[in-house]
């Protein structure tokens, strides 16, 4: 594989991403304000009491992290895929002699800088305003990072087969909106996993979804036994593979089945 | 009455439109009903935790959110579309095709809030309909008629309001063109979802004197459950006549700035 062409792609789009800045501020803006919410929401529902063991400021820790990694972890790449195969966009990038995953792949990359640039001054701006608690050791710290990685390559490519199932059909972004409303109510958006009623729990802790967002927050704010955190870390490595399978089950019936429309 | 007459011709114009897509009503439905499902999930979680959150139960709340659907719904059923038309991405102003729209015997603003209709607003409508009924059930006791009336009242109010608000994002592209005003407002329109009550006293004031987003959804919701007080009915309404009479006086200089963009 053509590795060098690979990173030049990436430098490449991430400088011209870099360009429409201000409108991927906007996007971001978006993505932030449901969380910021339920933050809300959560902090005037515990007053002055706990609700499942977490305190006002322990929720304003808990969702401006959340913030963060929602946004480290979201694929808006994904949704421009369905677009690319579809208007035949496809073409130029089967014709380059590098693998096509590169486009994608830089795309995403590109996005994480530019959504940073603004995400990590406003979160930073949000903790001196709301002053929130986040008690992470050097252990949750170090358990949180590989969870993080995990957790985006989870989202990333569970939402990349997903999105090649344009392949087949021209609507398939709708199976996106719905991978968003389930990362909504079951991976910690609209309250943290272990507050959430007792059977949406255990679907929360089978389904992918919780490992996408919420697994790496629950990790850092110490919500979680060593049990707990070994059996999870299994269950987002196990649906990593599924996906990584899918992914690549997806592509290459697809790409059979692509007969290339447009110039 | 001839403006009677032209909205009804808008109507059946969109209509016919879109009965060239048959595919997007069930994509439309499939959207309605899992914002709808996300929204009382949301609500069912949240009140599974906590019996009230200042002053607000699970009845009241809902009925806001009912509240939060139905204006969405008037908005995305003709003014929205229309609008956005206009001003939004790929508008009649920044394409020059505005010219046309100058050039109708018709006033302008008439025009360029009332043609375009996206009939599938009426799904968002019967659902939003549905959860306030569902509300008013479970507030478990009659709603006396007074509250009815002052609802339907702060309702009215709450959608002018709305409009005017849109009205005046839609002319300040005349100065600014390219910002996408509604998306940024759109990001913040999802605070409505929950009373302004909620929020911290400095976001509180944002919304409910800079960007009165907290008005169109907290005063109608407010109105079915508890009634209003009388200053508070009077204000809203006022207000709401205010921003539509300075909306429309900025729309007009707005227009005056245009310069057409056609080759």
């Amino acid at each position: 594989m053509n590795h060098r062409g690979g990173w030049a792609l990436i430098k490449r789009s991430w400088l011209s991403w870099m360009q429409y800045r201000s409108f991927f501020f906007l996007l971001a803006f978006g993505w932030m304000v449901p969380p910021l919410v339920y933050l809300f929401v959560w902090h005037s529902a515990a007053g002055e009491a706990s609700i499942g063991g977490m305190t006002a400021p322990q929720f304003t820790g808990y969702y401006l992290t959340l913030i963060l990694v929602n946004q480290l972890t979201y694929s808006q790449t994904n949704w421009t895929l369905g677009d690319v195969i579809r208007s035949g966009e496809l073409n130029a990038w089967l014709l380059r002699p590098l693998s096509p995953h590169y486009n994608v792949l830089s795309a995403e990359l590109a996005g994480k800088v530019v959504y940073l640039a603004f995400i990590l001054p406003i979160t930073g701006l949000l903790a001196l305003v709301l002053r929130p608690e986040l008690n992470a050791g050097p252990r949750e710290i170090l358990l949180f990072l590989p969870a993080l990685l995990l957790a985006w390559l989870l989202r990333f490519i569970w939402g990349y087969w997903l999105a090649l199932l344009a392949f087949w059909a021209t609507r398939a972004d709708a199976l996106l909106t719905l991978q968003d409303s389930l990362v909504f109510l079951l991976a910690g958006v609209v309250a943290p996993v272990p507050l959430l009623p007792a059977a949406m729990q255990t679907v929360a802790i089978y389904l992918p979804f919780r490992y996408m967002v919420g697994f790496p927050i629950e990790i850092l704010t110490g919500q979680l036994t060593a049990t707990h955190v070994a059996q999870g870390f299994a269950i987002q490595a196990a649906w990593l593979a599924a996906a990584l399978l899918l992914a690549r089950l997806v592509w290459a019936g697809g790409i059979k089945r692509y007969s290339a429309i447009g110039g | 009455m001839h403006s009677l007459k032209l909205l009804q011709t808008f109507a059946r114009a969109s209509f016919q439109q879109e009965l060239a897509y048959r595919s997007n009503f069930f994509i439309s439905l499939f959207h309605s009903l899992l914002n709808l499902g996300t929204g009382l999930l949301a609500l069912l979680v949240l009140f599974g935790q906590v019996q009230s959150i200042r002053g607000w139960d699970f009845p009241a709340t809902l009925a806001l959110l009912g509240v939060y659907l139905i204006v969405s719904a008037l908005r995305g059923l003709v003014f929205g579309p229309s609008l956005e038309s206009m001003a939004g991405m790929d508008g009649e102003v920044l394409t020059g095709r505005l010219d046309y729209t100058l050039l109708r015997p018709v006033n302008t603003q008439f025009l360029a809030s009332f043609r375009v209709w996206n009939l599938y607003a009426f799904i968002d409508l019967a659902l939003g309909v549905a959860v306030l009924i569902l509300a008013v059930v479970k507030i478990g006791q009659a709603v006396p008629v007074g509250h009815w009336l002052s609802f339907l009242a702060a309702l009215v109010s709450a959608v002018a309001t709305l409009y005017a608000l849109m009205l005046v994002f839609a002319a300040l592209v005349f100065w600014f063109p390219g910002v996408l005003f509604t998306w940024i407002f759109n990001s913040i329109f999802q605070m409505a979802r929950y009373p302004v009550g909620l929020y911290p006293s400095w976001l509180r004031v944002v919304l409910t004197w800079i960007i009165p987003v907290g008005i169109i959804t907290t005063l109608p919701a407010q109105a079915l459950t508890l009634g209003l007080p009388l200053p508070l009915q009077l204000g809203g309404l006022a207000l709401s006549v205010a921003l539509v009479t300075g909306a429309s006086l900025l729309f007009r200089v707005a227009l005056s700035r245009y310069a057409s963009a056609s080759s």
